[in-house]
């Protein structure tokens, strides 16, 4: 599942920095340049302390033809290391890596009125404790695809517009088997298990945005070219996995006074029309079926806020929640057996910090966090669903 | 500063209200097996914190520099780096980014006087060389990016004399023979911080390899401060102090 979710957030993610850059009316070349990188160390109440972070490196150019046609090209680098993350998403010590490259045409039609189609690559290479190589990744992903985005301005004063966009990828995990298959049977492997996981994604959104208040309506559709729904028996019917997202958000960036505040909301509703059948070990021959699974309705929510003490230093808090409900899926007790009451997992996240801005293009904060996690799915063998832990690190930013 | 103190007491308590412990036998052993698993990898991020792949300040023709920290001391990294610009910016034409060469060598200290005095080690030798180019230029006159491209090398060779050889987590170890080798792509952003101090991060990152870090630092006229992270290191904080001298 995570790597489904991942793979919609990254396409979407590179399409709106892509409109975060503008030309400067005197140069035909804009470069546009944003770096960030945050690393801390997390504690946990079950297990050791470990560190982790990431980095996000983005390298652009906009180059302007004409006053109507500009071509923009962006690269970007990113790395999510080890760290606390909402339940069944991943691991702590999970890692990726990925390389996105995008090409967009600007067209202004109108004053107010602009298309950008676009062509974007990205190669994600994933790691997990146990330090297997970038190449060998269970979850490598490589995608391929474009875009088309028009934006209508409607009040320039206040940086009003509306974008609507559609993107389309193509998303292969070259490296993906079904481990369980392949154990129970041995003689088909790749031939019979490679490409499970491969996709295409159709992601249509939204996004007004208006004097600094910022909203959005995301749908998403992915369609598996050769997974299959598993039945109630065991078995694989014949209809192919297909999952949906529809995801709604706001939120604000503004300041009055000494407070900066940046609060967002978003609620996503997940449809799949995969099962699961609980193996409680290794051939078993009475598995557990798990019907529609994967449904679940996400809210989350963020509320950072800076008091500036002085022009260079401010303190922080921060508040995250995250709750996730699912529809059908039915919580396990500590034994592994699924007990009546659906699914509930929370995360929330308490944050203190002290930023200093640099200059106008850098800052740097220091940070320590509480991270409370709670669900009524009781077995953890494999993954942590109730914990406490601390994280204290340190982030920089700078971009022009 | 009475708000600063409330704050810090806040962000105590926050952190008092989780419970947990470190274990530190267990992450020492982590450690150590890391090293282990690529002594290479662990020596040569030391190197990435001596290697200068910031670009010349605007109007210096070279520089000098030696890594001081955690590199000579207590690394006993002896090195020595330079750079040389081809190029100003602007100079052969407007908008010419300016160019400059960069490329440093170091040798382990220890590792001579481990052969010649040590009972237990035979032979070693730690070593590496770095080289490459830097292009820079100005996107106000106070932001400035730069690019680049370095080759590094790294070679560590030690051996242990025979019946002398340490145990480490349960396995004797004879001898090894490791080295580091990879092409990098470097990435960075450079703002003045003051009069005269400059402040940049920057990423390397090697393509063969896939190993990277982040370079952040504080230099001024004969000093370099830095914070060096290595995500995928063993250490993964190195601070780092430099001295150099621009002409």
């Amino acid at each position: 599942m995570k790597k489904i979710i991942l793979s919609a957030f990254i396409a979407a993610g590179m399409a709106a920095r892509l409109c975060a850059a503008v030309a400067e009316d005197s140069k035909i070349f804009t470069p546009f340049f944003d770096m960030s990188m945050t690393e801390a160390a997390f504690l946990p109440s079950e297990g050791n302390i470990f560190s982790g972070g990431n980095i996000n490196t983005q390298v652009g150019l906009l180059a302007k033809a004409t006053q109507a046609d500009h071509l923009f090209g962006l690269y970007n680098f990113n790395y999510g290391g080890p760290g606390f993350a909402p339940q069944d998403s991943k691991q702590f010590t999970d890692r990726s890596m990925s390389h996105g490259f995008n090409i967009e045409y600007r067209r202004s039609v109108t004053d107010r009125i602009r298309l950008r189609p676009g062509v974007s690559l990205n190669r994600e290479f994933r790691r997990t404790g146990a330090n297997e190589a970038w190449q060998n990744g269970l979850y490598n992903m490589n995608s391929t695809g474009g875009q088309l985005a028009g934006d209508y301005t409607f009040d320039e004063e206040k940086n009003g517009y509306v974008t609507a966009q559609y993107l389309f990828r193509n998303v292969k995990f070259p490296n993906y088997t079904d481990l369980l298959t392949e154990f129970r049977n041995m003689n088909n492997t790749a031939s019979v298990n490679g490409g499970l996981q491969d996709q295409t994604m159709g992601q249509f959104s939204l996004r007004p945005s208006w004097n600094k208040f910022f909203a959005g309506l995301t749908y998403t559709v992915q369609n598996y070219k050769n997974q299959k729904v598993v039945a109630n028996t065991g078995v694989n019917s014949t209809v192919k996995q297909k999952d949906s997202d529809t995801a709604v958000d706001f939120g604000f960036q503004q300041s009055l006074w000494i407070f900066e505040l940046a609060p967002m909301v978003s609620y996503t509703m997940h449809k799949s029309n995969q099962n699961f059948m609980l193996y409680k070990f290794l051939g078993d021959t009475s598995p557990q079926f798990g019907g529609k699974y994967y449904d679940f309705n996400e809210l989350t929510l963020s509320m950072p806020l800076d008091l500036n003490i002085t022009s260079k230093w401010a303190v922080g808090g921060a508040i995250n929640l995250t709750r996730r409900a699912y529809d059908k899926r039915t919580a396990r007790d500590a034994n592994n057996n699924f007990t009546t009451e659906k699914q509930v997992n929370n995360m929330t996240t308490l944050t203190g910090s002290i930023r200093k801005r640099i200059n106008e293009v850098a800052m740097v904060r220091l940070f320590t966090s509480l991270i409370v996690a709670n669900s009524n799915n009781k077995f953890e063998k494999y993954m942590p669903y109730n914990y406490t832990g601390n994280s204290f690190g340190i982030a920089y930013q700078l971009s022009y | 500063m009475k708000r600063l103190i409330i704050t810090f007491l806040a962000l105590f308590l926050i952190k008092g209200a989780a419970f947990a412990a470190v274990d530190w036998e267990s992450k020492g052993m982590q450690i150590a097996g890391e090293i282990m698993a690529n002594p290479a990898g662990f020596f040569y991020d030391f190197q990435q914190d001596l290697e200068g792949t910031t670009p010349l300040p605007p109007g210096k023709r070279f520089s000098i520099q030696t890594g001081l920290f955690p590199t000579l001391i207590p690394m006993t990294y002896t090195n020595v780096s330079g750079k040389v610009r081809l190029h100003g910016e602007g100079r052969i034409a407007p908008g010419v980014p300016q160019l400059d060469l960069i490329g440093g060598y170091w040798d382990m200290l220890a590792a001579k006087m481990a052969t010649k005095d040590s009972k237990t080690i035979d032979s070693a030798k730690f070593g590496g060389y770095y080289m490459g180019a830097i292009m820079s230029t100005s996107l106000s006159p106070r932001v400035r990016t730069f690019w680049g491209y370095k080759h590094s090398q790294l070679d560590a060779r030690l051996k242990f004399k025979a019946g002398e050889q340490p145990e480490m987590l349960g396995t004797t170890v004879n001898s090894f023979d490791t080295g580091f080798k990879d092409d990098f792509f470097i990435a960075g952003i450079e703002t003045p911080k003051g009069v005269g101090k400059l402040w940049s991060i920057q990423l390397n990152y090697g393509l063969k390899t896939q190993t990277f870090s982040s370079k952040i630092s504080w230099y001024g006229k004969f000093f370099e401060l830095g914070l060096n992270i290595f995500p995928e290191g063993v250490l993964v904080f190195h601070p780092v102090w430099n001295f150099h001298v621009n002409f």
